[in-house]
C-alpha cells in the first residue's frame, strides 16, 4: 500500500508539472498523436500497391504497429523517471535517494509519471479497437492471450529500464542506452518476418523486443506455438532476473564521487 | 572569420570527446537505417518494383536519406533556447560576433562530421547485405545534387533557428520543437519517398506546397534523375524562395525577439 500512496502521490506532482507547461505539454501530445497519425497514413499508403507485406494482411499488420506503441506508451507512462536518473549519478543525488525508507529502484522509474502517455492511451486503444474490428472474428480466449503477451512485453520493458540505471552507474553517458532501445523499438512496428535469421535472433534473445511487441499479435492472431509462447515468457523471466542482478552489482559499485 | 573557425573547431572537439555517447547515438541511427532496409526490401521482393520505384532506386533512396539526415538535420540550434531561458544569451550580445552564423559554424562542423560517419555507415551496410547503391549516368547531376543538398541544410539551419527562437516569448519552446521535427522528419520524406504516401489530392497539397520536401524527398529525387530538366531549374527556384521567405522571418523575430528578451537568469 505504501508504494501505491507514493506513486499516487508522484503522479499527482507529474500533474501538476504538466499542467503548469500547457504550451509545452499540448504540443508533446499533438507530436505524438501526428507521429503516429503520419505512420498510420505509411503503413495505408503501402496497401495501395501490394496486398500482403511479409504474409500479413494491412490489417494484421497494423496491429503489429498499434501494439508496438501500446508497449512503447505504457513503458513510457510508468518508467519515465529513467531520464532523470543520469542527472542525480551526475550530481550525487543518487545518495539522497538511497537513504529513502523506499526502495531506490522503483523510485528511480516511477518518479515521472508521463501523463501525456496515459492520455495518448485514449486514441491508442480507439485504434487497436478499429483494427481488431477488420479483422476476422477471434475467440474471447485471444484477446485474453493478447493482454497476458503485452504484460510479458512489460515485463521486459522493465527489464530494460533496469539495465539502462545500472548502465548508468557504470558510465554516465550510458544515457544513449535507453535511447538505443528506443531507437531499437522501431523494429517492433514492422512484423519481424521482414527482418533475416540472424536480426530475428538478436531481438528474440538478446533485445528482446520481438518478444516484447510480436508475441502478442501473434497470440493474438493464433499463429505463436505453444513453444515459442513458453518461450517468450522465459526469456522475459531471464531478462529480467539478469537485469536485477545487474542493478545490485552496479549499486554496490557507486562509489557517490560526485557528492 | 577567425571566430567561426574557433567555434567549428571546438563544435568539433566537443563531438568526439564524448565517445561513448557518439558511439550509441551512431547505433540508433543504424537501426533506423537497417529496419528502413528490410521494409523496402521486404515491399520490393516480389516484383523487384513497388510504387513506380525499382528496388535499388528504393534502396537508393534509403541509404541517401540516412546521408542526408546526418547533413541537414542539425541539433545545435536547439541551445539557443536554453541560453536565452538560462540568460548566458545575453554574453553574445556583448561579443563581436554575429550570432547567426556563430551556431552556423557549431551547425556546421556537426553536419560535416555526421555525415562522413553516415557516408561509411551506408557504405558497411551496402556491403554487409550485399546490397546497391546507384550513381547517378551523368556527372552532372552530382554538381545539381550538391547545390540542392547546400540549399536544404541552409533550409533547415533558417527554420530550426527560427523555432529557438520561441524561446523569447515562451518558456515553453522544447514542445512545439517536438512537434516541429517530427512534421519536418515526415514530410521532409526522411522515411520514405513522399511520392508513395501522397496517394490523394489533399496529401500532395500537404506534402508538395510547404517547404520541407526540399530538404530530403527533392536531393535525392535529382540524385535519382527523377526530375525532368525544366522542372530540375523550378526546384532550385522553390528552395531558394522558400529559404528566402524563412530567412525574412528569422529577421522579424529577431528584431522583436530582442525587444521582448529581458534576460532573466543571468
Amino acid at each position: 500500500m505504501k508504494y501505491v500512496r507514493v506513486w499516487v502521490q508522484l503522479v499527482h506532482c507529474a500533474f501538476s508539472s504538466y499542467a503548469s507547461n500547457r504550451i509545452d505539454a499540448g504540443s508533446y501530445f499533438l507530436g505524438k498523436l501526428i507521429r503516429f497519425g503520419f505512420f498510420w497514413l505509411f503503413f495505408i499508403s503501402l496497401f495501395h500497391y501490394t496486398d500482403s507485406f511479409a504474409g500479413y494482411t494491412k490489417w494484421e499488420t497494423l496491429l503489429f504497429f498499434v501494439t508496438f506503441n501500446l508497449v512503447d506508451v505504457l513503458g513510457q507512462a510508468l518508467f519515465r523517471g529513467i531520464y532523470l536518473f543520469r542527472n542525480d549519478i551526475r550530481k550525487g543525488n543518487f545518495d539522497c535517494i538511497l537513504v529513502k525508507p523506499l526502495n531506490s529502484l522503483f523510485y528511480i522509474l516511477s518518479r515521472l509519471t508521463d501523463i501525456l502517455d496515459i492520455l495518448f492511451l485514449a486514441p491508442l486503444g480507439v485504434a487497436l479497437w478499429y483494427v481488431v474490428i477488420h479483422l476476422p472474428p477471434l475467440p474471447a480466449a485471444s484477446f485474453f492471450l493478447y493482454a497476458l503477451f503485452l504484460f510479458v512485453g512489460l515485463v521486459i520493458v522493465l527489464g530494460i529500464h533496469i539495465l539502462s540505471a545500472a548502465l548508468t552507474i557504470w558510465s554516465m553517458e550510458s544515457e544513449g542506452m535507453i535511447w538505443f532501445y528506443r531507437d531499437a523499438t522501431a523494429i517492433g512496428r514492422f512484423p519481424p518476418e521482414i527482418f533475416s535469421k540472424p536480426i530475428q535472433f538478436v531481438f528474440t534473445f538478446c533485445l528482446p523486443i520481438i518478444v516484447m511487441v510480436a508475441f502478442p499479435v501473434k497470440m493474438m492472431l493464433g499463429a505463436l506455438p505453444l513453444f515459442w509462447a513458453m518461450m517468450g515468457c522465459i526469456i522475459a523471466l531471464v531478462f529480467l532476473i539478469g537485469a536485477l542482478v545487474s542493478w545490485r552489482v552496479s549499486v554496490r559499485r557507486y562509489s557517490s564521487a560526485s557528492s | 572569420m577567425r571566430p567561426y573557425i574557433s567555434a567549428f573547431r571546438m563544435s568539433l572537439s566537443e563531438q568526439v570527446t564524448y565517445r561513448f555517447g557518439f558511439f550509441f547515438a551512431r547505433l540508433r541511427g543504424l537501426f533506423v537505417l537497417v529496419t528502413l532496409f528490410f521494409v523496402w526490401s521486404a515491399v520490393s521482393m516480389k516484383t523487384g518494383f513497388f510504387a513506380g520505384y525499382s528496388r535499388e532506386e528504393l534502396m537508393t533512396y534509403v541509404f541517401g536519406a540516412h546521408i542526408l539526415r546526418s547533413l541537414v538535420f542539425g541539433s545545435q540550434s536547439r541551445r539557443i533556447a536554453s541560453e536565452i531561458h538560462d540568460g548566458t544569451f545575453s554574453l553574445f550580445l556583448v561579443r563581436p560576433v554575429n550570432h547567426f552564423l556563430f551556431y552556423y559554424a557549431r551547425e556546421l562542423s556537426e553536419r560535416l562530421l555526421l555525415g562522413f560517419f553516415a557516408v561509411l555507415e551506408v557504405g558497411i551496410i551496402v556491403v554487409f547485405f550485399d546490397s546497391t547503391f546507384l550513381f547517378p549516368s551523368h556527372l552532372s547531376v552530382f554538381f545539381f545534387v550538391f547545390l540542392s543538398v547546400f540549399l536544404s541544410h541552409m533550409l533547415y539551419y533558417c527554420m530550426s533557428y527560427g523555432m529557438s527562437m520561441l524561446a523569447f516569448w515562451s518558456r515553453e519552446a522544447m514542445g512545439p520543437r517536438f512537434l516541429f521535427e517530427w512534421i519536418l522528419e515526415f514530410l521532409s520524406g526522411a522515411f520514405f519517398p513522399v511520392s508513395i504516401v501522397a496517394t490523394n489530392v489533399a496529401l500532395v497539397f500537404l506534402f508538395f506546397a510547404l517547404p520541407f520536401i526540399y530538404l530530403v524527398f527533392m536531393p535525392l529525387t535529382i540524385y535519382l534523375e527523377r526530375v525532368p530538366g525544366n522542372q530540375l531549374f523550378l526546384s532550385f527556384v522553390w528552395q531558394g524562395m522558400w529559404i528566402a521567405i524563412v530567412a525574412g522571418l528569422l529577421r522579424a523575430l529577431w528584431r522583436r525577439g530582442l525587444r521582448a528578451y529581458t534576460g532573466e537568469g543571468i
